[in-house]
């Protein structure tokens, strides 16, 4: 009888181990098979401190960062089925635009990019769909425009010109206000954060028509009125050289003290 | 002594500087004739009275004064003369004055004419003076301008074809975008059945929302067409809606 119940319980722990083992491989497997479907590009180039990337992506993540090097280098991880990438440089411009490079292709998955920039370089993005995001670049330029759905995030920015676009998905920039600049935030629906230096002198135009939602916060002066029951608000902060536009159709607009 | 004779020398008897036989001999002749004697008697004559003149003007002649009398009536008669021209021209202009208005002839219009001159410079000066005052308000218009009824001038030249109003500038822009829109659309359906779910259903949602602000500020124009802003988000949804159909039509 003890023999029997030795045997027993040998037995089911035989058979635990083994579906253990089982679902272990199993999803050892599905996660192999994961990672082998995310292609990898890679690709460094040398650039002068103030170059140009010119990118537009179908759909992914976007993040673009600047650096100290005099560098571009470009990471992309491509979902399956991979897309077609082929970076050109031309004078002083590095291109990419994966909407062309893939024409005519029906099915092209994700491809999500990891740009390194010198931090004096001029950025243009832009993706069908998906996020856009930019940080410490202080170049001329600054523009991150999204076709449809996605978030764009804008951190440390120093460019005179700033242009942020998209349908649906959250505005959050994070910079300088800089003499004679132009800055310019579009969404239709979604949250419009600005975070801008107080002693920052620009021309604003907020126009939230659908929510009236506009909050000034530290920007609220006398120079600042409510127009249009509420929709919109204008005014001026400081010396008033820079123009500030941002337009949200059906969302809100938030300013903060950076 | 013939007659010839005699009237060649008879002046020079009568100023008694003949001598004295020619002298008888003229003497013998003119008692014998007739004819000569008469034109010794009106030579006579002649010689007195000019002798009488001569003892009247005594004073011997003062030529400064003679060329300042001659001088003065030269002028007071040039003086008359120009006088009585322009009293002519006068007289002229006066008749020509009656005849046309106040008008110089060259410039003589008729009423039509002159009536549609000034209505014509009127209309331009008009025209120009509110898209000068429109040019120079439009940045402020466009920044805080919400509500903007147009004047009755402006209705005026809008129902003439004058002006655009900007009712009238909306629909145009309206109906460009929707013809660019109609365009996109037809490509982008041509396309939509090759993307994948994600992207048709991404899609779907953006367009939507869009499309639902439109509807909004067309359904708050219809209420108050003067509405600017919302005339303006109108626009700037409709430009919105056209870029994601361009944008997408290319995948």
């Amino acid at each position: 009888m003890i023999l029997k119940v030795v045997k027993f319980l040998k037995s089911s722990a035989t058979i635990k181990t083994t579906i253990l083992l089982s679902v272990v491989f199993f999803f050892a497997s599905f996660a192999a098979q994961e990672f082998s479907a995310q292609k990898r590009f890679s690709k460094t180039y040398s650039a002068s401190k103030n170059v140009r990337l010119q990118l537009t992506n179908r759909t992914g993540t976007v993040t673009v960062e600047g650096w100290d090097k005099d560098q571009i280098q470009i990471s992309a991880y491509l979902e399956a089925p991979a897309a077609n990438i082929e970076p050109q440089s031309l004078s002083g411009t590095i291109l990419i635009n994966v909407v062309k490079d893939n024409q005519g292709r029906n099915e092209v998955g994700n491809v999500n990019f990891l740009i390194k920039v010198p931090r004096t370089s001029t950025v243009d993005i832009e993706t069908r769909m998906g996020n856009l995001n930019v940080s410490n670049v202080q170049g001329t330029l600054v523009r991150a425009h999204i076709s449809s759905e996605g978030d764009i995030t804008l951190t440390n920015i120093g460019a005179s010109n700033v242009s942020a676009e998209n349908v649906i998905g959250d505005i959050f920039y994070d910079g300088d206000v800089q003499q004679n600049g132009n800055y310019r935030f579009i969404s239709t629906r979604g949250n419009i954060n600005l975070r801008i230096p107080f002693n920052a002198g620009f021309k604003l135009v907020a126009t939230a028509p659908s929510t009236r939602n506009i909050a000034l916060g530290a920007f609220s002066n006398g120079n600042m009125k409510f127009v249009g029951d509420g929709r919109r608000v204008i005014g001026q902060s400081g010396d008033g050289s820079a123009t500030v536009t941002v337009t949200n159709q059906r969302g809100s607009i938030s300013f903060i003290r950076r | 002594m013939n007659c010839e004779h005699c009237q060649e020398v008879i002046s020079v008897f009568l100023d008694n500087e003949l001598d004295e036989m020619s002298s008888d001999s003229v003497r013998e002749h003119l008692a014998v004739c007739e004819e000569c004697s008469k034109v010794c008697e009106d030579l006579a004559m002649i010689m007195d009275f000019c002798q009488l003149e001569a003892d009247e003007t005594v004073i011997p002649p003062n030529p400064q004064a003679l060329w300042c009398r001659i001088n003065n009536v030269i002028e007071s008669e040039v003086q008359a003369e120009i006088y009585k021209e322009n009293k002519e021209k006068i007289q002229i202009a006066e008749a020509e004055q009656q005849q046309t208005g106040w008008l110089p002839r060259r410039w003589n219009f008729s009423f039509m004419q002159v009536a549609s001159a000034v209505l014509g410079i009127a209309i331009i000066s008009s025209v120009l003076t509110i898209v000068g005052i429109r040019n120079y308000t439009s940045p402020n218009n466009d920044l805080s301008s919400v509500n903007s009824e147009p004047t009755l001038f402006e209705k005026v030249l809008g129902k003439v074809g004058l002006m655009e109003t900007p009712q009238a500038k909306r629909a145009r822009i309206i109906k460009e975008r929707e013809t660019a829109i109609d365009y996109w659309n037809k490509r982008v359906e041509a396309r939509r059945t090759q993307w994948n779910t994600n992207l048709r259903d991404a899609f779907d949602r953006n367009l939507n929302e869009i499309n639902q602000a439109v509807s909004e500020y067309t359904l708050i124009l219809e209420e108050n067409p003067q509405d600017e802003l919302s005339g303006e988000m109108l626009d700037s949804a409709l430009n919105d809606k056209m870029e994601l159909l361009r944008e997408f039509s290319e995948l």
